[in-house]
């Protein structure tokens, strides 16, 4: 029933509601003096298939403003729709992943 | 790890917003005010942010940066301090022995600007707390 | 779903009737119903730990309960399936011997 799919999409999962959470983070702190943008490296977080709560980072290459803060708006809405957009779809190819496991033991009822 | 702790997050963002366009609205509203109750010319006020750490009423544990929600507070509100604009208008009220009246220090088109960037980021926290509780509400669809 | 699975102790066949070549200890009916017995027990338990830690606050991820939850039913349902074919293999063959 664990078959590898599924937990990588659990991980996937995980990830993406670790991101989400910080893209809060940097949203509601766009205005703090001093506060940098923080993320994740997503890709390398789930290729190497590593466990437990990823690396939080500073993100690089962003415009730095006259109080020291990085927020760009732009980058974190767009991330924002991103991230729900891929949890919607790791969810519902989980969902009927986990129907059609129900619906193979199911018809082995008859037989 | 949860979710539930970026629904505060936003939620800090929300109040810190509206703290700050508050202020901006006050600001802007007394932008000629001549007379306070404290004495002398209304003084502009500014918030200050500070982000920190905005627990959750489920929360219990912290382990890691993940798990400890990093929100927004207003942990200041300054009063404009520096000297007020002194005006000749001799026939004013509150005109002084040499005929100059205290004006509020003002910046209204930087006020302006800042309220419009208020509101933008208000709008962003909301974008937030509905993504995030779209999120949720996937996971919990995950149990049918 | 059952907060924990008792055990089952399989029912154990007449030396008499097992097919020749067969090792006596291991293979057979007893072990596909103990290893069945064993994963249920083992997802059951890992789900109630995800359930009191996000009922506790202490941060799981209700995805990740979600899916715990779920593996647990399935593997509950998939053990009911190998137990009823079990159960009426055996039957069959105790009707064999008659």
């Amino acid at each position: 029933m664990i078959d590898r799919l599924s937990g990588q999409l659990e991980r996937y999962l995980d990830l993406l509601s670790a991101r989400q959470k910080l893209v809060a983070s940097n949203i509601a702190n766009a205005d703090t003096p001093g506060y940098h943008t923080q993320d994740i490296d997503f890709q390398s977080e789930f290729q190497n298939a590593a466990t437990g709560t990823p690396n939080v980072l500073e993100v690089a290459g962003l415009a730095m403003k006259n109080d020291g803060n990085n927020v760009s708006l732009d980058r974190e809405s767009r991330l924002l729709a991103e991230n729900a957009l891929r949890f919607n779809a790791a969810t519902g190819l989980l969902r009927s992943q986990i129907s059609s496991v129900r619906a193979a033991i199911k018809e082995g009822q008859g037989s | 790890m949860s979710l539930f702790s970026a629904l505060s997050v936003g939620a800090s963002g929300m109040a810190a917003q509206r703290a700050r366009a508050e202020l901006l609205v006050e600001n802007m509203a007394n932008a000629e005010t001549t007379r306070t109750p404290e004495g002398g010319p209304y003084r502009r006020k500014d918030v200050v942010f500070e982000s920190g750490s905005v627990e959750s009423p489920f929360s219990s544990v912290f382990h890691s940066q993940l798990d400890a929600p990093v929100g927004v507070t207003v942990s200041d509100v300054i009063t404009d301090a520096s000297e007020p604009e002194r005006r000749y208008m001799p026939g004013h009220p509150d005109a002084d022995k040499d005929g100059y009246v205290a004006f509020p220090k003002m910046n209204p088109a930087e006020d302006m600007v800042d309220l419009m960037g208020s509101a933008r980021t208000y709008e962003a926290n909301v974008a937030a707390i509905g993504a995030v509780k779209d999120m949720i509400q996937r996971s919990i669809d995950l149990l049918h | 779903m059952p907060a924990a699975i008792s055990p089952i102790s399989a029912p154990t066949l007449p030396s008499a009737i097992r097919p020749a070549g067969e090792s006596p200890a291991g293979s057979g009916f007893q072990d596909i119903f103990s290893s069945a017995v064993a994963q249920v027990e083992s997802m059951s338990q890992r789900a109630s730990a995800t359930v009191a830690s996000f009922l506790s606050g202490e941060g799981e991820d209700l995805h990740t309960v979600a899916l715990a939850t779920q593996q647990a039913d399935l593997a509950f349902e998939m053990f009911q399936q190998v137990r009823n074919k079990v159960v009426s293999a055996y039957q069959e063959i105790l009707k064999m011997q008659m």
